[in-house]
């Protein structure tokens, strides 16, 4: 604020001396305002009288300042397979748009370690773990850069954060290509519908050929790729880049390439450029017919038509933008941001959707129009020095300090204490933040995924697919102070993301933490140890397996007790069913009143208590229809309790005879390598119990997809690099549940029925 | 298996795709007149009779391959009763394997390596070979033979696709169109899929099983043109 301050001074002064000329030039700057500034237009509606009014300017600008114009803001995501240098990339961004002073590496010599990695467990692994939100301004543009993690263990993350984002970059390693994260990843955006520029990164790099990343751009990811630039010398001779929109050659001067130069093309690059032009111009004509019309009469086609038409085709996602460079070595870099500019979306373009929670979750649209009440996702938590502090991107509406607002899951009402807008660590405090913008919050108790609104507003934005935890494991606190840490720890993660699960064991009396992968579970292990100072000893990772029933089978099972006091008698007949598609479900046939009404609910609760637990291997039952049509009470001697009862007896007796069997999670594997491996690494799929449905080979690489048992699974990235001179990598999601093989079934049962004698 | 409803109701019974049978077929049509949903049907006919088939997608990909697998299996089940799709998708997903090659990485000695690797690990034992996308253009007589040869050494039954163009009218004597007009002997069976005038797609078989097919023989076999499945009369 004080620099704004330190302007409204000049301004007054400007003013009182009534030089309208400087004025303009003053607020230009301030706007960047492209050319003229009608001060007529813009403050046309109250008459300015310079000299006297001056006062009024000022407010007027810092007013302005506030609303920050929305079609100037971007919300992008930077996403990438792991290595291919996104956090560099990031911290290159922050630099050249003067957020940070000076370049720390990732795995940086000098200690310090990039700026956007601030969590010490992403330092040392040199891995980016979380998607911190951070602010910069590009020529005019705000821009919310969420950094968003590589590893397909944290896709929850992913996802979470495209969900708030409207445009991404898509960094690609010019030497490794399109590999199965980045296709992971672009499927991902492309269900959230986020446009995107991909950008060719490790120019420099031996091996570097972007040539053929933008041909896999097309063929693995679908993209319609269309280069916007062609690299002037590569490897260890790239010196910048042919703008093929200006025709210009673009060098990149200074120590830290923050000078651009924009020079004649070189000769040996003209025919080539001519070329490429061609094609772009081919690819974007698509999406203007004007570009079209003046391509057809071989006119000079302005620049701006061009801009026009790739903006276009971007937003609909049938363009793909390909730009070049070296983040690392300081080239490409202001192109693309440029390029962000011009092509990614501001709020406006992208339409979001909310549920309405009053008007049974009936689908609105929210307006980004900062004069509608307050619409925010919370979509992020993080732990901070301060206390819990919470990532919110606006959708409509303004939120300022001291507001109150309500969380729409739970119905209670906040105030806004410190608002904040953030660079990583760093932070700067605003007071307040319009449509569109991504800021945080202090001290909101909330979850991640929660909806903020203004009074007498009830939405929500549309709700996240969750994925069930796959796996789980047992921890167990060393000393009595890693117990208290350890709940402190375990409620934030649970907090911050969804398909991080914990519970206690009743029988075993152990904590058991569960979410995606076996990754998924180490990292937040580390965290605990790191952030909360919380040392856990764990135990074997276990698979969430399930049970379910195959057949139809009758139940009829009556329960009575009558050992003294008052008895117990309940009688529940029908029967259970798979059910294809859900988890339970409760069918009530009672004619006649056999059942009193107020004892269904009862039976009810007594399957569903009956399904936390099947009888082969104590494994959660799923899928599965109860009907009850039959039944019979007793006058005195029925009660809530004895239909639980009976319902719990008449589904033991249903489940044996419907040939329950045991599911096992099925991974999605992708597992990517050079040809000559392809032969061992299917082997090594086959043993473990895999389905390999399909291969591809491209050149001297092949990808190798396969469904695995998650119990098979544990280790493999080991097995891999030994069997691949570490050559090879691998990707997993989670597919579906499939039931086990029956000798798998066989030693399950019997493990667990050694287990409960034992006991 | 208890399929065998399945595989007597279809009418590509006329192919005889038993397991016993080595033959080499050929399937050729212009563009988009349902090449890859013929080769398909003719795999899970083949898996329904207990086969295990590999599918070798040449310029496709894995996913788009199987989505073909899915939307005909999902055909299959609307026109039959089947007491439980599930097993049958499952079963139809263990006989299947997909191979797809980029254009210029599919060669014999490729194939042979690939496959060499699936049978002495004893991972995938095929009994028939899909081959949808191959480039008869560019392809010699002798890398065809060479080809055939490598099949019947490793006795798998195997069927081709090939594109016809527009304005390309070289046909064999046989009757076989170009780009297959100098090899189609090689082949034992050869269906031509041809759009008729009345918007119905005909499949005319040039030769069954080595033996040229009178002109009524293979009549009738139409490819219905909303779905791409096969059809009687």
């Amino acid at each position: 604020m004080s620099g704004l301050r330190c302007l409204a001074t000049v301004l007054r002064e400007v003013a009182v001396s009534n030089r309208i000329r400087e004025l303009q030039c003053i607020l230009q700057l301030l706007f960047y305002l492209p050319d003229k500034l009608p001060l007529a237009g813009d403050y046309g509606t109250k008459d300015y009288t310079l000299t006297a009014k001056s006062s009024d300017l000022c407010a007027e600008v810092e007013e302005r300042e506030m609303k920050r114009d929305l079609e100037k803001v971007r919300n992008i995501g930077i996403s990438a397979h792991i290595d291919s240098g996104k956090t560099t990339l990031t911290e290159r961004i922050l630099y050249y748009t003067q957020r940070i002073h000076a370049i720390h590496e990732v795995r940086g010599k000098d200690g310090v370690g990039a700026t956007m990695d601030s969590m010490e467990l992403e330092k040392e692994r040199g891995i980016t773990i979380q998607s911190a939100a951070t602010f910069c301004n590009w020529k005019g543009h705000d821009i919310n850069i969420i950094d968003t993690p590589g590893h397909v263990d944290f896709t929850v993350e992913v996802e979470r954060a495209l969900r708030v984002l409207d445009g991404a970059i898509l960094i690609l390693c010019s030497v490794g290509g399109v590999q199965s994260q980045s296709i992971t990843v672009d499927r991902q955006m492309t269900r959230y519908n986020v446009p995107r520029i991909a950008f060719i990164n490790k120019c420099d790099r031996t091996g570097a050929n972007p040539y053929r990343v933008t041909q896999q751009l097309r063929d693995k990811l679908n993209l319609n790729a269309v280069m916007l630039q062609i690299p002037i010398g590569l490897e260890n001779d790239m010196e910048g880049v042919v703008d093929l929109v200006t025709m210009k050659a673009v060098y990149f001067d200074g120590e830290q390439g923050d000078k651009v130069r924009y020079e004649e093309i070189p000769d040996h690059l003209k025919d080539e450029a001519e070329e490429k032009r061609e094609e772009l111009l081919d690819a974007v004509s698509m999406f203007s017919d004007e570009l079209m019309e003046a391509m057809l009469e071989e006119q000079e086609i302005p620049e701006e038509m061009i801009h026009a038409a790739i903006r276009k085709g971007t937003l609909s996602l049938e363009l793909a933008p390909v730009m070049l460079g070296s983040a690392y070595k300081n080239k490409g870099v202001q192109p693309l941001l440029d390029a962000v500019n011009a092509y990614l979306p501001c709020p406006l373009d992208v339409e979001n959707i909310a549920l309405d929670l009053d008007n049974d979750e009936a689908e609105v649209k929210v307006s980004n129009d900062p004069n509608d009440k307050l619409v925010a996702l919370a979509f992020k938590l993080e732990d901070g020095r301060y206390g819990q502090l919470t990532y919110i991107r606006t959708y409509q509406g303004v939120i300022r300090k001291g507001d109150t607002i309500v969380n729409t899951r739970t119905g209670k009402k906040l105030k806004v204490g410190r608002l904040v807008r953030l660079h990583a660590d760093e932070m700067e405090e605003i007071e307040e933040a319009g449509s569109g913008d991504i800021v945080a919050l202090f001290g909101v108790d909330c979850a991640s995924g929660d909806t903020f609104c203004g009074d007498g507003l009830n939405w929500s934005m549309s709700s996240m697919h969750v994925p069930a935890p796959v796996i789980s494991l047992a921890i167990r606190p060393v000393d009595n102070k890693a117990q208290g840490n350890m709940s402190k720890a375990l409620n934030r993660f649970t907090k911050e993301d969804p398909t991080f699960k914990t519970y206690v064991d009743h029988e075993t009396n152990e904590t058991i933490i569960s979410g995606m992968g076996e990754l998924h579970l180490e990292v937040y292990i580390e965290r605990m140890k790191r952030e909360y100072n919380a040392e856990v000893e764990i135990g074997a990772p276990q698979v969430a397996y399930r049970e379910t029933i195959t057949n139809r089978a009758e139940f009829n099972y009556t329960h009575k007790k009558q050992t003294g006091g008052s008895g117990q008698f309940g009688r529940v007949g029908g029967y259970m069913e798979p059910l294809e598609e859900g988890e339970y479900e409760f069918v009530d046939e009672i004619v006649g009143g056999v059942i009193p009404r107020e004892y269904i609910p009862s039976c009810d609760k007594g399957f569903q208590a009956s399904m936390k637990k099947g009888t082969l291997i104590g494994a959660p039952i799923t899928g599965v229809r109860v009907v009850i049509n039959d039944g019979s009470f007793h006058a005195v001697d029925s009660s809530d309790m004895a239909f639980q009862q009976a319902a719990k007896g008449a589904f033991r007796e249903g489940y044996a005879k419907a040939s329950p069997v045991i599911m096992e999670p099925i991974m999605k594997v992708a597992v990517e390598g050079p040809s000559e491996f392809q032969g061992a690494v299917m082997g090594s799929l086959n043993q473990r119990r895999g389905m390999i449905v399909g291969t591809f080979e491209e050149g001297n690489y092949t990808v190798v997809e396969a469904e695995m048992p998650l119990s098979e699974m544990f280790g493999y990235s080991t097995t891999l690099r030994s069997l691949t001179q570490g050559k090879a990598e691998f990707t997993m999601e989670f597919s579906s549940y499939k039931q086990v093989p029956k000798s798998v079934a066989d030693e399950l049962i019997k493990a667990y029925q050694a287990e409960k004698s034992e006991g | 298996m208890g399929y065998e409803p399945l595989v007597n109701q279809n009418p590509l019974r006329v192919l005889n795709l038993g397991r016993g049978n080595k033959q080499l077929g050929l399937v050729m049509a212009r563009a988009g007149l349902g090449k890859t949903a013929l080769l398909v049907q003719i795999a899970l006919d083949s898996i329904l009779r207990g086969n295990r088939v590999i599918h070798v997608s040449i310029g496709e990909s894995i996913d788009k391959t199987r989505a073909w697998y899915d939307d005909i299996l999902q055909f299959i089940l609307q026109d039959h009763s089947v007491s439980r799709p599930h097993e049958l998708i499952d079963m139809v997903a263990r006989h299947r394997m997909i191979m797809t090659f980029k254009e210029d990485a599919f060669s014999r000695p490729r194939l042979e390596e690939r496959l060499n690797d699936l049978i002495l690990q004893d991972i995938f034992r095929p009994n028939c070979l899909v081959v949808d996308g191959f480039d008869f253009e560019s392809a010699d007589r002798a890398t065809v033979e060479d080809i055939k040869e490598f099949l019947e050494s490793m006795s798998l039954q195997a069927w081709f696709s090939a594109t016809r163009h527009r304005n390309d009218d070289r046909v064999s004597p046989a009757g076989v169109p170009a780009p297959c007009h100098e090899v189609d002997d090689l082949f034992d069976t050869v269906i031509l899929i041809k759009p008729e005038k009345d918007a119905t797609i005909e499949l005319e078989i040039i030769r069954n099983n080595g033996v040229a097919a009178d002109a009524e023989a293979g009549a009738g076999l139409k490819l219905d043109p909303s779905t791409m499945m096969i059809k009687e009369g």
